[in-house]
């Protein structure tokens, strides 16, 4: 969304083209690159680019795992310990190694939930409506065309740039 | 060729939007709904009148609800094992059978979840298991299995469930895309959360998916785990051994391939996905299958083995009753379903053949239902003390309960294969991708 939805107050369109497949759509996306213009893809499976930056994802998850686990730990050091010792046959109210399968489950719990809830928030999801959902044939883009968007106030340079997508759309007026 | 990505889409999205479902459907589906309401008596009764409805008594106070607790728990691992495991190692043929798998893992986790609630002698304090403040200043025992099982399911239902809806975001995506009627594009709409496939929405898709992978495959390992240390963590004849966790672990792995491909054999043929769903696959699962049971061997014969070497009297007592006592004929149809039958599977013509697989498949779902009866009653009905010997039989309400979960899991089933797409679209374009 980022390309689109920036630069605001241009007359601008935005100009929907649509490629076969995913290498079609790597060459197109270099050639943008190349003539400086920002663009958005969107494809109907996962594809990489060579200059995608790495998610921080991994690292929210493995704070959310390794904290949860800890926190788990010593919630249970603490009940056992301090808020309720009980002395069953003399044996240690520090069981730690008792203390290690809870503790794990509720790192791994805080994990699986951070990773979803970050996902959401990192993806801007819920987004139930976006202006480019407007663009005709749009829907394309989630079953067979592999698209990319631009946001202009030059529309024909970048139908240059474009020339040989498979279709092209353009969504007028989107300041 | 017809076996490209566009093809692909329109097969399984015509599954899933298709205006009726198909005669099929309904006549699984009735018979299903009939069991769950079976299901609902059972456990109204259960609650307005007390476990007493069960067979349950001294010694043998651990019954059907905990047979069919750990029944269906290791049934729920199958997908699991699939989704996570391999995807990890980079398995290809992975891809078109892990929605399934993943569907049927929900639907036997909620089965295996309600369980341990109706077990308990007053059902409306089960939340006395979660560490809350209280009024009453208690801690639940933390240093107790079966509260770790407790927060293993509590995790593990929780995580296959945002795995799942993780998996599924793209595919709704398609789903709202292509629905025809104002209601379906509103009920994927929604549930799609608005996914567009965007470059920033793939790139973190590709990293989350990955690292919660790698948390679900361990995670499902410490489920089987402690389900195994609810027993062997009790000073119990029959039950207190080293080898539970592993052994529970195997167990899983051969209900969870199991009833992968019981679902899947069928699945295929009215779904018509032979062109995704291969020969290829049935043979890869077959093969899980039969060296799984391999594994169940090993386990089998280690608790024979070190009951006879360990030289506990109660302990060879218990066993001998279990091979040859009143209970004699669980114990044999264990080997039978889980040891023998499987073997058929090391022929290639028996994996591809469907009669054989469902047979054996089915099989081992039954073989495992009687070992954990084995395990459960027939450890409790011989323990240390004479004195204390019983027997155990079932209840009409025990039974009740177990089709009611059965008919509850059909029914799961054939709401997800009914309304989602069965093969993950978005996965299987990349495949078909690199094979063209």
């Amino acid at each position: 969304m980022n390309a689109i939805s920036q630069r605001p107050g241009l007359r601008a369109v935005g100009l929907i083209a649509a490629y076969d497949d995913a290498a079609a759509l790597r060459a197109a996306v270099q050639r943008l690159g190349a003539a400086g213009i920002a663009f958005d893809t969107f494809t109907p499976r996962e594809l990489r680019f060579a200059d995608d930056p790495p998610s921080r994802l991994p690292l929210l998850i493995a704070l959310a795992g390794f904290g949860g686990a800890a926190l788990g730990f010593l919630m249970q050091a603490y009940a056992a310990d301090i808020s309720y010792p009980i002395n069953v046959g003399g044996r240690p109210l520090f069981s730690w190694p008792s203390f290690i399968p809870i503790a794990f489950e509720i790192g791994a719990l805080c994990a699986v939930i951070a990773g979803f809830v970050g996902y959401l928030i990192a993806a801007r999801l819920p987004t139930l409506y976006a202006p480019i959902d407007e663009a005709a044939r749009f829907a394309e883009a989630s079953a067979s065309a592999y698209v990319v968007a631009v946001r202009t106030d030059d529309g024909a340079a970048v139908r240059r740039v474009l020339h040989d997508a498979v279709f092209i759309t353009e969504l007028p007026d989107l300041a | 060729m017809s076996n490209t990505s566009a093809a692909m889409t329109d097969r399984i999205c015509a599954i899933a939007l298709r205006p009726r479902a198909g005669l099929w459907w309904w006549m699984v589906f009735v018979p299903a709904m009939a069991l769950v309401l079976l299901l609902a008596v059972s456990i109204v009764w259960l609650f307005y009148e007390g476990v007493g409805i069960w067979g349950i008594d001294w010694p043998v106070a651990w019954g059907f609800a905990i047979i069919n607790y750990v029944w269906w728990i290791a049934i729920a691992s199958g997908g699991t094992f699939i989704s996570a495991l391999f995807f990890l190692m980079r398995v290809e043929w992975r891809t078109s059978l892990n929605r399934i798998a993943e569907s049927m893992t929900l639907c036997a986790a909620a089965c295996a979840g309600i369980f341990p609630i109706l077990h308990l002698g007053r059902p409306w304090l089960f939340y006395w298991l979660f560490p809350y403040p209280n009024t009453m200043g208690l801690w639940p025992q933390f240093r107790s299995p079966l509260l770790w099982d407790f927060f293993a399911i509590l995790a593990y239902v929780t995580a296959s469930i945002l795995f799942w809806y993780l998996g599924l975001l793209p595919d709704l995506a398609t789903l709202r895309d292509r629905a025809t009627t104002r209601g379906r594009q509103v009920f994927y709409g929604a549930l799609a959360l608005g996914f567009r496939g965007s470059r920033d929405q793939w790139r973190h898709y590709h990293a989350v998916y990955g690292v919660l992978a790698a948390i679900m495959a361990p995670l499902v390992c410490s489920v089987h785990s402690i389900v195994g240390l609810d027993f062997a963590g009790a000073q119990t004849v029959g039950w207190h051994s080293t080898q539970f966790p592993p052994f529970f672990i195997f167990g899983a792995f051969l209900s969870g391939f199991a009833s992968v491909l019981l679902l899947v054999v069928p699945l295929r043929r009215v779904l018509h996905l032979q062109p995704w769903i291969t020969e290829h696959h049935l043979d890869v699962l077959g093969r899980l299958l039969a060296t799984s049971s391999l594994f169940v061997l090993y386990a089998y014969a280690m608790d024979l083995f070190t009951t006879f070497y360990g030289g506990d009297p109660a302990e060879r007592t218990m066993f001998l009753a279990r091979l040859f006592g009143r209970y004699f004929d669980v114990y044999w149809g264990t080997i039978l379903f889980n040891i023998l039958l499987p073997q058929l599977l090391w022929w290639r013509w028996a994996r591809l053949y469907g009669p054989i697989t469902v047979m054996v498949s089915f099989g081992v779902i039954v073989g495992m239902w009687l070992e954990r009866y084995e395990i459960v009653v027939t450890s409790l009905h011989r323990p240390a003390l004479p004195s204390s010997w019983g027997n155990y039989a079932g209840t009409f309400w025990d039974w009740a309960t177990l089709l009611g979960s059965v008919g509850l899991f059909v029914a799961g089933v054939l709401l997800v294969v009914r309304i989602m797409p069965v093969v993950s679209m978005s996965e299987m374009r990349v495949l078909l991708e690199r094979r063209r």
